[in-house]
């Protein structure tokens, strides 16, 4: 075996530009995520976050049989959407899906071999955030869209008529945009949150907490949330019951051409400041 | 070696009693987590509510006092059942928090680091092992539920007279039994979860996942399928329901509730006893198959 | 030999703190081509001086050079260096084969390439036939080989091994000192770190050893032994006649102990000045006629240095 140090034998396209081989090492972060972290059986927590819902409302929709009307079953989607999808499982699954990247890597004593490979480190948070938010729109997607599906499948010709002839395709793909918004927003917190705490779950329920008190938060306050820009994306608005309506305070919400690019600019700071974060990141793995 | 050079003998004094030995572990982990800042500050945000509560049944039961704060009228609020279901509610969040906080990280660092066979190499059950773990449990959330109650239940006794406490003896006994239920739900999950994802941070936000999500869900299922079932799986609802009988108190009525509207029944109090006990079986289960010395790798 | 910069893997007065508490302290230090040994006992900065090396960990003070390249510069850096690490730990679920085979791709090599380089690390470390086995049913034996695999799978120049010999049946740790001492002969920087001094000697080139943090002694093991002064040299003769020769060594005022051994062939010289002992040794011999049959240094090791340098705390004989 040689031992001169000659270049190892690349790809041509890849010694001579460092695009391709960070392309290169990118696909490969992803598949090594994707494969690791994702789509295995120990991961079921995330399929039953994105898709429960999906499995309650086909069984509405083979049971319903004529007792609900499409007005009802829409604001009933949009509630499950706004409560359910936005405020916990996509939370929760991003949580959980993000803060493995960096801390799962930690609290195993795996990461120091990402950190001993040619890889530069920035790279390691692209390929990482990239995989994680790939997995999380994946699942929550399709969530969304069976969901979606089946809540207006069972209305027969007259929900065909408003998905493909009324609103019904609009109000899906918002949904989704809001879903990957959603993604990409918590990911990129939740990436640099598992790589500035010991333990991000900490934080990490302050800000459960706080967007789940959005609503009765002043108008100056509630701008500092996430689900503050995103709920105004979401097509069918769900008005507040009973005590939540009195305590509800009314704001101007966010015009949709400030609202994504202030999301994903803020996602990129994020990843911005977890780049920096991890450039001068030492390994060290305490007992836990 | 010969036998007279033989001279290793083994213990031979005297030992501690058998029933005694699980009380090792809740010692050694007492005193690690008395090191966390944000344990104490738990702790002493729990005293809150006895604190005010203390303070209020002061002031009901003493009409010059009131005067001196300017206070005019008959009283605050009537200490009755109610009172103590609205305290032990917001005792019993509080004790989520202490739960979700410790309770992950004292079965996981054990299997994480392989400390498991330490304990169990020696004449040392898993029994102990979850009673010992249990018991910090135990007696930090009865130190912010029951017991601070029972003081105030002493109090309003002593301030208000005997026959206030032998009529509402059902009070006492709720306290305690609703709150050794709520512990022991809390408790037998967070050791489940720990003892299950092996990963200190993972088991936390489990148990936020568990009591967030799931009441999220039971909402959802409840709005889908027009039925109340779904509140089975919230356990928040659940041990509420149970407190409600057990203080002889009517579960709130939804101000958004139409008449006739599934929705707004309630679940059996007999069927959410079920549930939480089933909840408490199923996490011993989950024990007993993951706390073992050995680990088979396939 | 004179080696340039770039041959060159240097220390500048590196010192790193873990809080208040010393990793190492003002280090400086040039390691040349060869099998280097790291010595001391626990804690005396052997793992920090090999993860300043290969930046897991940065200095409080000073700069680290490999090959003329720090660690900033990952891409270059990462492929002259291998590095395997103390922990024992892997990522969840993998076999063997595709831990070492991932970290080829993270090179930016091809498939066929990572395939070939993959076959040929663990057939070097002898774990071909249970590479597709998963990493966590692996024996502590078996998870060290799978470790050196990926650390020289790309053939590094430089390979910081930590500890390598752990948990290594009799038979693989020399396998795999007869491949660290093969690698070191044909000019790769091999850095070891180890407890099993009398192994770790047999291939070295030059010896660190280390103490509380410091450098208390560098440089050829030979050269290190000269220069501890205050322990006299020790040196096994087997001759015909020992007795005839202790009483003419005695004459000799650098001589401070000659022990004859228990079957009379034999005698053990404690010396101040070995170069004057090897000299008058040739003398005594010619003048008494005795027949000489070994003369060997008896504490010209590192085990022995370590004793008088360090003590006997943290040293497996």
């Amino acid at each position: 075996m040689s031992s001169e140090g000659l270049a190892i034998p690349m790809t041509a396209k890849a010694a001579g530009y460092p695009w391709a081989l960070w392309r290169a090492q990118l696909l490969t972060i992803l598949r090594l995520e994707l494969k690791r972290n994702f789509f295995k059986l120990r991961g079921f927590w995330i399929y039953l976050l994105a898709f429960a819902p999906a499995v309650i409302i086909g069984a509405h929709a083979a049971t319903s049989r004529g007792r609900c009307t499409l007005e009802e079953d829409t604001t009933i989607l949009a509630g499950i959407f706004e409560v359910f999808y936005l405020r916990l499982g996509i939370f929760f699954g991003c949580m959980g899906i993000f803060t493995r990247l960096f801390r799962g890597e930690v609290i195993e004593k795996s990461l120091h071999y990402y950190f001993l490979a040619p890889v530069r480190r920035e790279l390691l948070v692209v390929g990482k955030f990239l995989a994680g938010v790939i997995a999380a729109i994946f699942f929550f997607g399709s969530g969304v869209t069976l969901s979606f599906i089946f809540m207006n499948g069972h209305f027969g010709a007259a929900g065909r008529q408003y998905v493909f002839g009324g609103p019904g395709l609009g109000q899906l793909g918002s949904y989704l945009l809001v879903t990957v918004l959603a993604c990409i927003g918590y990911g990129s917190l939740f990436l640099l949150m598992g790589l500035l705490f010991k333990n991000p779950v900490v934080p990490a329920v302050i800000i459960l907490l706080w967007e789940s008190i959005n609503n009765v938060l002043p108008a100056m306050l509630k701008k500092l949330s996430i689900i503050f820009y995103l709920l105004p994306l979401c097509p069918v608005e769900v008005p507040a019951e009973g005590l939540a309506a009195l305590f509800t305070v009314a704001a101007d919400p966010v015009p949709v051409y400030l609202a994504i690019p202030g999301l994903l600019c803020v996602s990129g700071l994020s990843l911005y400041y977890a780049a920096r974060k991890i450039r001068t990141m030492e390994i060290s793995y305490g007992t836990d | 070696m010969a036998v007279y050079k033989r001279t290793y003998k083994p213990y031979s004094g005297e030992l501690t009693a058998n029933w005694t030995r699980f009380a090792i572990l809740p010692r050694y982990s007492l005193a690690t987590l008395f090191d966390s800042k944000i344990l104490i500050g738990l702790l002493l945000v729990s005293l809150l509510p006895f604190l005010v509560a203390a303070t209020i049944i002061y002031l009901t039961n003493n009409p010059v006092a009131r005067t001196l704060i300017g206070l005019r009228g008959e009283s605050i609020l009537s200490i009755d059942n109610r009172f103590f279901f609205q305290l032990l509610k917001i005792q019993g969040s509080l004790a989520f928090l202490i739960t979700a906080w410790i309770g992950p990280g004292l079965v996981s660092p054990d299997l994480t680091n392989n400390a498991l066979p330490l304990y169990l190499c020696r004449p040392f059950s898993r029994v102990e092992y979850v009673l010992g773990k249990l018991s910090v449990l135990v007696l930090l959330l009865s130190l912010v539920t029951w017991i601070p109650d029972l003081l105030l239940y002493g109090l309003q006794a002593e301030l208000e007279g005997n026959s206030w406490f032998t009529k509402n003896l059902s009070i006492a006994g709720a306290i305690v039994l609703g709150s050794l239920l709520w512990i022991t739900v809390q408790s037998l999950l967070a050791l489940a979860l720990s003892a299950w994802v092996k990963w200190r941070i993972a088991a936390s936000g489990l148990m936020f996942a568990i009591f967030f999500v799931a009441a999220g869900f039971g909402e959802a299922f409840n709005q889908v399928l027009r039925t109340y079932w779904g509140h089975t799986i919230n356990l928040v609802y659940l041990i509420n329901e149970v407190w409600a009988d057990l203080f002889g108190v009517p579960t709130a009525v939804s101000f958004s509730r139409r008449i006739g509207d599934p929705r707004s029944l309630s679940v059996p109090v007999g069927i959410a006893w079920a549930i939480l006990l089933g909840v408490c079986g199923l996490c011993l289960l989950l024990l007993n198959r993951r706390l073992t010395a050995r680990e088979v790798v396939r | 030999m004179a080696y340039r910069a770039d041959e060159l893997i240097v220390f500048e007065n590196v010192s790193k703190f873990y809080g208040d508490v010393l990793g190492v302290n003002r280090v400086s230090l040039t390691i040349g081509p060869g099998v280097t040994s790291l010595v001391g006992p626990n804690g005396s900065g052997k793992t920090t001086l090999m993860n300043l090396m290969t930046g897991l960990i940065w200095p409080t003070k000073g700069a680290v050079r490999v090959l003329g390249l720090t660690a900033h510069d990952p891409e270059r850096f990462f492929r002259l260096v291998g590095y395997c690490t103390q922990f024992d730990s892997f990522a969840r679920g993998l076999t063997g084969r595709e831990f070492v085979y991932d970290t080829l791709r993270l090179h930016g090599m091809t498939h066929k390439e990572a395939v070939e380089r993959t076959a040929e690390s663990l057939e070097r470390v002898n774990m071909t036939e249970a590479a597709d086995r998963k990493v966590a049913a692996y024996s502590k034996g078996m998870r060290q080989r799978v470790r050196l695999a990926q650390s020289i799978s790309h053939h590094p120049r430089v390979l910081v091994l930590d500890e390598p010999l752990n948990g290594l049946d009799p038979m693989a740790r020399a396998e795999s000192m007869a491949l660290f001492s093969t690698l070191g002969k044909e000019g790769m920087h091999v850095i070891i770190s180890s407890h099993i001094l009398h192994e770790v000697d047999r291939i070295s080139d030059q010896v660190i050893l280390l103490n509380s943090g410091y450098v208390v002694a560098e440089g050829q093991i030979q050269g290190v032994r000269d220069e501890v002064k205050e322990h006299p040299m020790q040196i096994m003769v087997r001759c015909s006649l020992p007795g005839l020769m202790a009483a003419k060594l005695f004459a000799q005022d650098h001589i401070m102990e000659a022990k004859l051994h228990a079957d009379g062939r034999g005698m053990l010289i404690r010396t101040r000045d070995a170069g004057r002992f090897y000299t008058q040794l040739h003398e005594i011999v010619l003048e008494g006629d005795i027949e000489l049959e070994a003369v060997a240094p008896a504490d010209d090791d590192v085990n022995s240095v370590y004793q008088y340098l360090i003590g006997s705390e943290g040293a497996t004989v």
